[in-house]
């Protein structure tokens, strides 16, 4: 079932020079494509390529100049009000920097909370229950819900975005590089994280990367952009094992790699 | 960006309609009969009547309204005959009381009311933002610490108190300053500013406690940013660094506050000026109020919303000149 | 090889509500001229305050012991007005988070000109073409007009590139390169590499390069330190370090790393380090 449509999304940018000159800036040009149900569609691609501001027209946080949006088989484009906040409740956004995007100044229990409250979810009184049981899913301490976001390590906060996503039971999870930001054993929790989840309640990811490996370890399918058009798009296998496009066989050509024989060397010793 | 400018002036015209309409409202269902109160004590029922129809008392609600609406745009007539009196655009009608044109006394007061506005927004923004500053920079010292009590007291004595109690210890012990005398600069500048100067330290007083205040906390959330440490990292003079990569963000914030009060205040200082005798819109409101006089209310009513609104309209423009994230950049 | 930089014994320390905290214990390292020095190790294992303490921009509050030398001049316990001279011209460092580290008032073009400018003067024109150049060389299309453009504009992998191109403004001697390219995709980080290592060529910089990713650190470092809680794990050269390891977690560190060549169907892999519950040190 296809969860999400972009038709010809396209976004430009309008900026000013020094003497009033007017730029226009085509940052995503016309792209479409499909999210079925319960899968995971990477967007992998040139850094400065339009993954973000796809993401954040997607997420109808920003709007597109022009095409069109279906979320769920309706015409979200211009939704607003009563159809817009029932998208909202489907669609959940993580964003690279787990911290700037929580507030500094409430205890998890109450960021957690927050979206029970906008969505009437929980009931009141099961509302604390509600975000101790998000904690224990995404494996942190429910011990710990009366700390506050720097209290916890870039994985740990990382996993109370994810959490908060997960409060009002999306269909939809867009991530913007996470996983960017934090530390190879850290990133392979909260990559194996988003898999259980995913495997437990059937939701989507739109997944945004630049590695590729890790990239590799959680799609279904691929898209590949390149100044802000899709270039390749297609299941994971096909398009890492074998690229139609030039930019993505340049793409996956330019991964760097240890040393085989050093590695070849130590899997001897040990 | 001129589309947006022409929708936020439509919506300016449209609250100030709000306003108008619902103070006119308040005034028609809640007050005494003014007719009672203009006529006084020797009076007659007739005499009542007949002062009912001048003012157009008699007439429907709406009629009323229109009528006073009408008057700003277009002037009006008051009373038929021998008795006609024209009232020139923008009219608001004649006090009860003195029967001078509202909007003579107006354009009499306001500069009063302009000048101790503006004084005072020098003093408060001199005092304030240097008193925060350096207990930013000095986080933690005795000088913050001191500073702060001070802000925090200081932002809790009411006006009058300060008022009165300054006169007290200035004019009648010390008596380095004379009695605030409504004198004009050209006339005597001396004795214009020896005047204005109490006015302006008191009104000047609690805004500036609350502008070291708001510095502060906004200087030291700016100095922990990021970008602050990029900044050293650069070799930069500290003042430079300070200069401009620490006050810039952290007093953005403050001048769109300071646009929001500056404009509250010109729409009249009530107690200051009432308290020291000053001519200011303010007075005249704190006497149309005690006095009942409906067409001053409105009109003080009006001013004070015509402030708001357009310091409102004023503050968002400036804010996207001032911080580039919101300039609009959409096509 | 003449040393560079010459850390030794060095030790951060944090006053907290519980005592002091070191966050860094006795790491010891250098870095020659047009040397690669990396610097891996988990979240949280000190990378970052060690490479603060050399440039002298640690957090308030922390204090510092042991001996950093910078061209054979002692650079701790120097007053900042002289560190100042060598911040940014002598040593300069990207940071780690490029979305918070540049000032959302200003164009990109003016942070990189002021810098420029505080050690080699001259007009504001011509710091200009200097910041233009320097953005060209990072890979932003049409440099000219991005000089113009304020942060908010740019996408999160160029705002980085921004940081390295004013990073390299003055060609330092040293360069702290924290996580330089977390946010860049592997055909622009490659050429960002292939930029600092012409840089290196040219004006002998040495380079000390923190990454969480072990590929790029075994493609350009000549030396590795490890770290792990504020500690010195296992210091050599690379090849030592990826092909015979000595530490049990410098061994588990090369194990989790994600291949190319895992896929959606394999389980998960790598020894997972540090479980969710750890203590945060505060
Ligand atoms: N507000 C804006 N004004 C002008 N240009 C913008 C604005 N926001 C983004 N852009 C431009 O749009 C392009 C795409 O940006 P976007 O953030 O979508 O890239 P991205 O694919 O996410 O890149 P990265 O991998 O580096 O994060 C960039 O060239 C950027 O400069
Ligand atoms: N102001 C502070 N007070 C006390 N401890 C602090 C402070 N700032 C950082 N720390 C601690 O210092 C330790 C080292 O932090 P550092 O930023 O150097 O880690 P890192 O190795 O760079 O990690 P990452 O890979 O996540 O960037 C962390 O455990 C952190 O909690
Ligand atoms: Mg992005
Ligand atoms: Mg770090």
């Amino acid at each position: 079932m296809t969860l999400l449509r972009a038709e010809s999304l396209t976004k430009r940018f309008v900026s000013r020079g020094p003497l009033g000159a007017r730029a226009e800036f085509t940052a995503v040009d016309q792209v479409s494509f499909e999210v079925q149900l319960g899968e995971t569609l990477a967007v992998v691609g040139e850094s400065g390529s339009g993954k973000s501001t796809t993401a954040r027209m997607i997420a109808k946080l920003m709007d597109p100049t022009a095409g069109t949006l279906e979320f769920d088989g309706e015409d979200v484009t211009h939704a607003k009000g009563a159809a817009l906040a029932r998208f909202r409740a489907n669609v959940q956004v993580v964003f690279q920097d787990p911290f700037s995007s929580l507030n500094p100044r409430h205890t998890v229990e109450r960021i957690l909370m927050a979206p029970l409250v906008y969505q009437g979810i929980a009931p009141k009184g099961s509302r604390r229950e509600h975000a101790k049981e998000l904690m224990e899913r995404v494996g942190l301490n429910p011990d710990h819900s009366l700390r506050y976001p720097a209290q916890f390590s870039g994985g740990q906060a990382q996993r109370i975005g994810i959490a908060r996503a997960l409060a009002v039971n999306p269909k939809l999870v867009i991530c913007d590089e996470a996983v960017s930001a934090l530390d190879v054993s850290v990133q392979a929790q909260v990559i194996e994280l988003l898999r259980r989840l995913q495997r437990e309640s059937g939701f989507s990811y739109v997944f945004i990367a630049h590695d590729l490996a890790v990239v590799r370890q959680i799609a279904h399918r691929v898209a590949v952009m390149s100044k802000g058009r899709i270039v390749e798009i297609g299941p994971a296998r096909q398009v890492f094992d074998d690229p139609q496009d030039e930019y993505t066989r340049t793409l996956l050509a330019a991964i760097p790699r240890i040393d085989p024989e050093w590695d070849r060397r130590r899997r001897e010793r040990s | 960006m001129t589309r947006y400018v022409i929708g936020r002036l439509a919506g300016v015209v449209v609250i100030l309609f709000l306003v108008c309409l619902f103070t006119f409202v308040l005034f028609f269902t809640l007050q005494p009969d003014p007719a009672v109160m203009i006529c006084g004590k020797t009076c007659t029922p007739e005499r009542i009547d007949q002062i009912r129809d001048v003012l157009g008392l008699n007439q429907p609600f709406l009629t009323q309204f229109f009528g006073f609406l009408g008057g700003i745009f277009a002037g009006r007539d008051y009373g038929e005959g021998a008795n006609l009196v024209h009232c020139a655009a923008p009219c608001l009608g004649y006090s009860f009381q003195t029967n001078q044109s509202v909007m003579d006394m107006v354009v009499e007061r306001l500069p009063v009311s302009a000048t101790v506005a503006i004084g005072a927004a020098v003093l408060w923004l001199i005092v304030g933002i240097a008193a925060g500053l350096l207990s930013a920079v000095k986080e933690g010292t005795w000088w913050d610490r001191t500073a702060m009590g001070l802000a925090l007291g200081g932002s809790s004595i009411p006006n009058y108190v300060l008022a009165l109690a300054l006169q007290y210890v200035l004019v009648v012990q010390l008596q380095v300053l004379p009695f605030p005398q409504a004198v004009a600069f050209s006339d005597d500048p001396v004795v214009w500013f020896q005047s204005y100067l109490m006015p302006w330290i008191v009104l000047a007083t609690g805004y500036a406690c609350l502008y070291a205040r708001l510095t502060r906390a906004n200087v030291i959330d700016t100095l922990a940013e990021n970008f602050m440490r990029t900044a050293r990292s650069k070799g930069l003079s500290p003042a430079l660094t300070m200069r401009r990569h620490a006050l810039r963000p952290a007093l953005t914030p403050i001048a769109t506050i300071f646009g929001m009060d500056f404009a509250a205040l010109l729409g009249g200082a009530l107690i200051t000026e009432t308290v020291f005798g000053l001519n200011g819109v303010g007075k005249m409101a704190a006497d149309s109020i005690a006095k009942n006089d409906q067409p001053v209310i409105m009109a003080v009513t009006l001013l004070a919303a015509f402030f708001v609104v357009v310091g409102n309209l004023v503050v968002d423009l400036v804010y996207t000149r001032l911080d580039p994230r919101v300039r609009i950049t959409t096509p | 090889m003449s040393e560079l930089l010459v850390v030794q014994d060095l030790t951060v320390t944090f006053p907290t509500t519980r005592g002091p905290v070191d966050v860094v214990r006795g790491v010891s390292f250098a870095v020659g001229r047009d040397e690669t020095v990396g610097i891996v190790g988990e979240s949280g294992s000190g990378k970052s305050m060690t490479s603060l303490a050399i440039m002298g921009l640690l957090p308030k509050g922390a204090t510092t012991r042991g001996s950093i030398r910078l061209n054979g001049t002692e650079l701790l316990g120097r007053p900042d007005r002289e560190l100042r001279r060598l911040r940014g011209d002598q040593m300069s460092m990207i940071f780690q988070d490029p979305l918070s580290s540049l000032n959302p008032y200003y164009t990109v073009g003016l942070q990189i000109e002021e810098m420029y400018r505080a050690h080699r003067g001259g007009t504001r024109k011509a710091a200009r073409e200097v910041a233009i150049r320097a953005l060209g060389h990072v890979g932003l299309p049409e440099p000219e007009r991005r000089v113009d453009y304020y942060p908010h504009q740019f996408s999160g992998g160029q705002r980085q590139r921004v940081m390295i191109a004013m990073a390299l403004v003055c060609e330092p001697a040293l360069l702290i390169a924290d996580e330089p390219t977390t946010a860049l995709d592997v055909t622009v980080q490659a050429q960002i590499l292939r930029l600092l290592a012409g840089l290196q060529r040219e004006s002998g910089t040495g380079l000390v390069f923190i990454t969480h990713d072990l590929a790029v650190i075994s493609s350009i470092a000549t030396r590795v330190l490890v770290m792990r809680r504020g500690e010195q794990v296992e210091y050599g050269t690379a090849e030592q370090i990826f092909a015979e390891p000595e530490h049990e977690y410098t061994r588990m560190l090369l194990e989790s790393i994600p291949r190319i060549d895992d896929s959606l169907d394999d389980p998960p892999h790598g020894s997972l380090i540090g479980s969710p519950d750890d203590e945060v040190i505060l």
